[in-house]
């Protein structure tokens, strides 16, 4: 009787679980709140994370930023200035009700004018001249000058429900009574600072998700969301500091799913004004030159940061050196321009060349809290720039909250910054942050150091005009080569990020730092 | 009495107005919102948008005046994050503040006054030198070090309590609290431990203290001389004598620990009102901040208030000021 029955234990042990295997709920660590749960209320990345589990786009991308339909399954130009834009089959939202063109023109006339949207997708919009349904599935739009990128800029809008968002409040979406989308898992609640919870949508158009149940726990500290993993209390986290990615990867039942971000880490020089307020002579006086105008010093400068010192000592190895805006596998990366090698001899050429044989003195500001090594990085180049003559005056690390306004106000000389990129091509990049800042234009909205360069904006503006895909790539490629040459800041290095998890789950670690249930799965 | 609550009340308008005036400036001083805000591709257009929706773009001295006008009616402005009325983001993470800062609050009585009581009854004893030993790290290990070796040793070594979060949240007579569910007390223990162990090494070392400087007092001797009992002596004539500088530090230390609980709130993702001033600063959401200082204010305000007639209760020699 007692083998029998230890037998049947163990079979009844086996059978819950495997039930569990089946029914699996999924707690996630995440570094990051979002401020709202109307996915047209802000585009920054918190609300985003959230928006994408529960609502759809028209278009989507994958790991490294590829285009790839979602709620649209074709989008064709007539002419210049009009598309068609075919909608997919069968989509249902949460409350049942199927998608219909009523639903995306709503949405994205609703996108114009959310109140007191902190990071609106107003911009997304804005070339949509009218909208018209031809047939259920089916929009015809008019733009109001021929946008090659078209669907890059309308495709990333959320699309809610026409009926329940019409008239819809923050609060009604913030209570769930709002939040119907089409997405992979519905919203069951968000008790705000601590958990938001999402449930499996069995009518899903897409892939079948493996967790009946998400919680997303915000834990802001590093140390305690690398805890809360270990002590087992979250399956997964987001934004693992890269000084714990080797303890945890020591661990034999958690696994660490990292990849190279398009995040740029650069450091941004005062290059246009003729006097720059932290650029000195060697004894601490103002010069009435401002050096960094000279492409030489640039290059000289540029030519004397270690990059791969920086990534090895300073990163713990969790970042790729950078000689571009975007790395490889984004398109507009131009994989002739290689980061530029340390060579300290070359350096001090270049700078005797341009008349600053004993080189000048200089102050590097930095922020010191807004992403891995932000100080160390700044006090790095500081020991970099004085091994090649200069005199450095200080390094300066600042809060972000402070720093911002200070970089955006044109008060520093040398300053580190980051540049997330999170469009399929690197043409929005390009735009905000290197060509001619322009109100009007809508151009360098973060050229912060007023660079401004006619060839490459000329480039910028033939490629962005070009309707073949290919050619536009190849003419970005060509727009970055051109003005990386000048170098109009020195590219640092592309941050590398991480998420960690058990074992026995998957995660698609992506290169626009997404953190959502619809990218982890049970390993196979 | 009355004319002492109204001196109060006219003082603490001026006080909550100055408090006003210098945390918006304050703010304003420190950075621009709009770049903490923006998304990191918008164009000069949404920038723009985005600066006039939040009425950034006009003087500093309009801004105000329209802060001070709503706030005189009663609101005290939207967050520019979350856009929804400050005070409402305040009240609703209160209560989870105030759940845990009353644990903490109640930890260190129910432990510290005893332990005080009996190193202050028998100083330099063994049990004394143990206790006094023991307060010294409660002092000086930082509350954050604290927290993580807390985390360490019961999360993630042993696995005996939760190291995040607020936990179940139950409901006993209307009042919603995690402190009516089983899995809401489970959560509560390490951050309230946190909280708690360097107000308990204070409460030990205030009781000692004033243990040590009645106990020689006249009024001790006279009572052993009539013959009261040792135990009446110290529960009832002794402990109200040290009542007094207990009830001064703690009503502060309430105070700071309500409105400063941030460490704790950091370290365990707990979803309180420090956690929620600390991120309102880092992305400049004023009207967050600014209504937050407001509501401290009022609260230190309401504490010392209720500290003073505590006094004139316990020690009949205190009467309020006013009636002279």
């Amino acid at each position: 009787m007692k083998p029998m029955k230890f037998l049947l234990a163990g079979v009844a042990a086996t059978v819950i679980a495997l039930g569990s295997a089946q029914a699996a709920d999924l707690v996630l660590g995440s570094a990051t709140e979002p401020s709202a749960i109307d996915p047209q209320f802000s585009r920054t990345g918190n609300n985003q994370n959230i928006a994408m589990q529960v609502f759809d786009r028209l278009v989507q991308t994958d790991a490294a930023i590829n285009i790839e339909p979602a709620l649209a399954v074709s989008w064709t130009n007539v002419d210049p200035l009009t598309w068609h834009v075919k909608l997919r089959e069968g989509v249902k939202f949460h409350d049942g009700n199927p998608l219909t063109s009523e639903d995306v023109i709503f949405s994205l006339t609703r996108a114009k004018d959310i109140p007191n949207s902190p990071a609106p997708f107003s911009g997304n919009v804005a070339a949509i001249d009218s909208m018209k349904a031809l047939d259920d599935l089916t929009v015809e739009f008019k733009t109001k000058k021929p946008a090659p990128d078209f669907i890059e800029q309308i495709g990333f809008v959320y699309i809610v429900e026409k009926k329940v968002a019409e008239g819809a409040s923050i609060e009604d979406f913030n209570s769930g009574k709002a939040a119907i989308g089409t997405g992979a898992y519905k919203f069951k609640s968000w008790t705000p600072g601590d958990n938001l919870v999402l449930t499996r949508n069995d009518a899903f158009w897409g892939k079948k998700q493996d967790f009946d149940k998400v919680t997303i726990k915000f834990i802001s500290n590093d140390a305690s969301r690398v805890a809360a993993l270990r002590s087992g209390a979250v399956d997964l986290i987001d934004a693992v500091p890269p000084g714990d990615v080797k303890t945890l990867q020591g661990i034999s039942d958690l696994k660490v799913f990292s990849t190279a971000s398009a995040r740029m880490i650069y450091l941004a020089l005062d290059s246009a004004r003729d006097k720059s307020p932290f650029v000195t002579d060697k004894d601490g006086k103002p010069l009435d030159k401002n050096p960094l105008k000279d492409v030489k010093v640039r290059q000289g400068l540029s030519k004397l940061v270690n990059r791969q010192l920086i990534i090895d000592r300073i990163l713990d190895g969790s970042a790729e050196p950078a000689g571009q805006l975007v790395p490889k596998g984004v398109a507009g990366n131009d994989p002739s321009i290689e980061a530029p090698a340390f060579n300290a001899d070359e350096a001090k050429k270049l700078l005797a060349d341009a008349g600053y044989k004993d080189g000048f003195g200089i102050t590097i500001h930095t922020s010191n809290d807004r992403f891995p090594g932000d100080a160390e990085v700044a006090q790095a180049l500081g020991q970099m720039f004085a091994r090649g003559g200069l005199k450095v005056n200080g390094v300066v690390a600042q809060p972000y909250n402070v720093y911002t306004k200070g970089a955006g106000a044109g008060e520093f000389s040398a300053f580190i910054f980051s540049l997330g990129n999170s469009t399929p091509t690197s043409a929005t990049g390009l735009r905000n942050l290197l060509m001619t800042a322009n109100k009007d234009a809508g151009t360098g909205s973060f050229n912060r150091t007023k660079y401004s360069n006619p060839a490459f904006d000329e480039a910028m503006r033939t490629a962005t005009a070009e309707f073949d895909a290919k050619k536009r790539v190849e003419l970005l490629q060509a727009a970055t080569k051109l003005v990386f040459a000048d170098v109009p800041v020195i590219p640092l290095y592309w941050q590398k990020v991480h998420w960690a998890g058990k074992a026995n789950l998957s995660y698609v670690a992506n290169m626009t730092e997404d953190t959502s249930a619809t990218l982890a799965g049970l390993a196979k | 009495m009355t004319v002492f609550v109204i001196r109060r009340f006219l003082q603490s308008t001026a006080v909550l107005a100055v408090t006003a005036v210098i945390v918006f400036i304050g703010i304003y001083a420190i950075g621009d919102p709009a770049e903490m805000l923006i998304s990191p591709d918008a164009s000069q257009a949404e920038r723009a948008q985005v600066v006039a929706s939040l009425g950034l773009d006009k003087p500093l001295w309009e801004q105000f005046f329209t802060f001070a006008w709503n706030a005189l009616h009663g609101d005290l402005g939207r967050s520019f994050v979350f856009n929804r009325p400050s005070i409402a983001l305040i009240f609703e993470r209160l209560p989870a503040t105030l759940e845990l800062t009353l644990t903490g609050l109640v930890f260190a009585l129910v432990l510290g006054i005893p332990l005080g009581l009996l190193s202050g009854l028998k100083p330099d004893s063994a049990t004394d030198e143990v206790i006094m030993t023991g307060s010294i790290f409660g002092f000086s290990l930082p509350s954050f070090w604290q927290g993580m070796m807390l985390i360490m040793i019961f999360s993630v070594w042993l696995g005996w309590l939760p190291s995040t979060g607020r936990g179940q949240v139950g409901e006993f007579l209307g009042v919603h609290s995690s402190l009516f569910t089983l899995d809401g007390l489970k959560h509560l223990i390490l951050p309230a431990i946190n909280l708690s162990l360097f107000k308990l090494s204070l409460v030990i070392r205030l009781t000692r203290t004033g243990v040590r400087e009645t106990m020689p007092l006249d009024f001790v001797k006279f009572a052993r001389a009539k013959g009261v009992s040792e135990k009446r002596i110290v529960f009832v004539h002794v402990f109200k004598n040290i009542l007094i500088p207990l009830i001064t530090v703690i009503g502060l230390e309430l105070g700071s620990m309500l409105a400063f609980a941030v460490v704790t709130e950091t370290i365990f993702a707990w979803p309180g009102i420090g956690k929620l001033l600390i991120d309102s600063i880092m992305r400049l959401d004023r009207p967050v901040v600014v209504a937050y200082l407001l509501v401290i204010v009022s609260l230190f305000i309401f504490i010392n208030f209720v500290v003073d007639v505590l006094y004139s209760m316990v020690d009949p020699r205190v009467r309020l000021g006013g009636a002279q």
